[in-house]
């Protein structure tokens, strides 16, 4: 598969993968143009019996991801400590209230998520991108889920009326 | 699996919590961003394109082209050899014209130097003819 197939294949879903993991448009932006060009690069790097281009492309896409945010330490941690979940009682569209509650996971945790819920890759595949083991990625999946369960719950009756959060 | 605490949404409603949640589309500079060629003209692309060589094989190549250059014009003249080839060549044709000339007779070029155009024009008019008849 050449750059540009790969490109046309993958970029939107790079982009929606990245700008869900930092919530800033421009980041995404950046960092979808880098994880391309490092394709572009160095094809050779990608092993196809190690899986396929769009996991590598992932990959590439969340190491970029995890390193700027070293360099900029935040989060401030990956795994461990627990952002504040989004308050029920501001006026919030269930999207943004959607979107600060998985911005709240621990970095790992919201990574599995995204990938799991909204890009649709399986276990095998996640661990595959995230550099570990299935069993490990279903942890992370599970305890994200859980924390939403209880994070989201004010929002249940609001969520099937597809309005707005008023106070 | 642990039973779900009243407050605590189930899966079903977590997930239609979280399909809420719709991200941006990505913004079409991105292509021109990552492939700026595809916008150039072959032309273009020709003369800006580059091409990596190691050094050592730029190192060698630039020793031959050097010795090249040195040694060129001390070159020896090339050695005549002779060879005979048979070539066929077309032979033009012959061709006969056959040209009639005409001369005029003595006899007859003197009566035509006789009609020559009167000088002066007399004309006489002789009457009778109609009375004749």
């Amino acid at each position: 598969m050449t750059p540009l197939e790969a490109f046309d294949l993958y970029h939107g879903a790079v982009f929606r993968f990245v700008y869900r993991l930092t919530a800033s448009e421009d980041l995404a932006e950046d960092v979808t143009q880098d994880c391309f060009l490092a394709f572009m690069r160095v094809p050779a790097r990608f092993d196809e019996a190690r899986g396929t281009v769009k996991t590598y492309l992932f990959s590439i896409a969340r190491n970029l991801v995890f390193k700027r945010w070293r360099d900029n330490r935040e989060p401030e941690t990956l795994d461990g400590c627990e952002a504040a979940a989004p308050d029920p009682s501001a006026n919030w569209e269930i999207s943004s209230a959607v979107a600060a509650a998985v911005g709240a996971l621990p970095a790992l945790q919201q990574e599995a998520l995204i990938l799991f819920e909204y890009e649709g890759f399986t276990l095998e595949e996640i661990a595959e991108i995230a550099g570990t083991d299935a069993g490990t990625v279903k942890s992370r999946l599970y305890r994200a889920r859980t924390r939403l369960r209880r994070d989201l719950a004010p929002y249940r009756s609001i969520g099937n009326t597809n309005g707005t959060i008023g106070a | 699996m642990e039973p779900l605490e009243p407050d605590e949404l189930s899966d079903r409603e977590l997930d239609g919590l979280l399909e809420q949640w719709r991200g941006p589309e990505a913004p079409d500079r991105l292509r021109a961003a990552i492939f700026p060629k595809s916008a150039r003209s072959k032309w273009r692309s020709f003369w800006g394109t580059s091409i990596r060589i190691p050094l050592p094989v730029a190192c060698t190549i630039g020793v031959v082209l050097a010795f090249g250059a040195w040694r060129l014009p001390r070159a020896a003249p090339p050695s005549v050899v002779t060879r005979t080839v048979r070539v066929e060549v077309p032979a033009p044709r012959e061709t006969v014209v056959t040209r009639t000339v005409y001369h005029c007779q003595p006899g007859r070029a003197a009566v035509l130097q006789r009609l020559q155009p009167v000088t002066e024009l007399q004309p006489r008019i002789i009457r009778g003819a109609a009375n004749e008849e």
